[in-house]
């Protein structure tokens, strides 16, 4: 029989590759900051600080602490840039990871590039829905609005980055 | 053709999750280093470090300053000039003194 830490930690291994792709996403590609995000990600879990209520599915609660947990990284990161000595320390600028980005397939860069001119809410429930294989019920979990609202961005999303991908085919 | 279109949207979406997953490190090694972070983070291990110093200094300069700052009563000074005599005018002792009756303060013959 296994203790509750361990049960959590089978959960999490089950969805790393989707979390951290999720984090990547959440950090704006930027990878330092998605594995910062990560590992703050899974102490809050292992900690007790986020706590799983079984209302939604494991994968679906967790991809919420992790864009929670993005959130407040992005915030402190801004408030540690006015800081008059935050050249001392390194911060995540949230900008995508330059050896990662070459690492990416032409149709990827472009995907990516089209993506980032995006609204933020737009393009979580893209990704959520594209790339995590999310319904859109479980993508207005994850970001925290009504279903009305996922739709809405998701359908706008859709519509806006098809046009951006064929405007730039063109 | 919408059906198309998302279509090859998922497929994107999809080479992008490949590429990206090939990139990610080990849920161990997250794990690890989760655990491996302390309640302070170096950033901030460097933030506490400058506070203390910061206060320390102003704690320092205050007490210099204080030590050598002397008192000086600025009430008490009198400064006197070289042309200071210009200004005196006769019989101006008679302004400061108060005179006594049957006394003579002052030589009449200055007036």
């Amino acid at each position: 029989m296994s203790s509750p830490a361990e049960a959590l930690e089978v959960e999490l291994e089950r969805v790393h590759p989707a979390a951290f792709g999720w984090a990547l996403a959440c950090c704006g590609g930027d990878r330092a900051a998605a594995e910062d995000t990560l590992q703050a990600s899974y102490l809050k879990v292992l900690d007790g600080r986020a706590r799983f209520d079984g209302r939604a599915s494991f994968r679906t609660w967790f991809f919420a602490v992790v864009r929670r947990t993005a959130a407040e990284q992005r915030r402190r990161n801004a408030l540690w840039r006015l800081w008059p000595l935050s050249w001392l320390g390194t911060t995540a600028d949230g900008r995508p990871d330059p050896a990662a980005s070459l690492a990416h397939s032409e149709t990827t860069r472009r995907l990516l590039a089209a993506l980032a001119g995006l609204p933020r809410r737009q393009r979580e429930v893209l990704y959520l829905v594209f790339y995590q294989d999310l319904s859109i019920g479980e993508a207005a979990e994850v970001a925290g609005i009504s279903l009305g609202t996922a739709r809405t961005h998701y359908e706008r999303g859709k519509a806006a980055l098809k046009k951006r991908l064929h405007g730039e085919r063109e | 053709m919408i059906e198309r279109e998302d279509e090859e949207l998922r497929q994107q979406f999809a080479t992008l999750r490949r590429e990206e997953s090939a990139g990610a490190s080990a849920f161990r090694d997250t794990l690890v280093a989760a655990r491996a972070r302390t309640r302070l983070s170096p950033r901030r291990r460097l933030g506490l470090a400058a506070a203390a110093l910061a206060l320390v200094t102003l704690v320092v300069i205050l007490t210099v300053g204080k030590r050598h700052r002397s008192a000086i009563d600025l009430a008490g000074v009198r400064v006197h000039a070289p042309t200071d005599f210009l200004l005196q005018l006769p019989g101006a002792e008679l302004l400061r003194t108060v005179p006594r009756l049957g006394r003579v303060s002052f030589d009449r013959r200055s007036l």
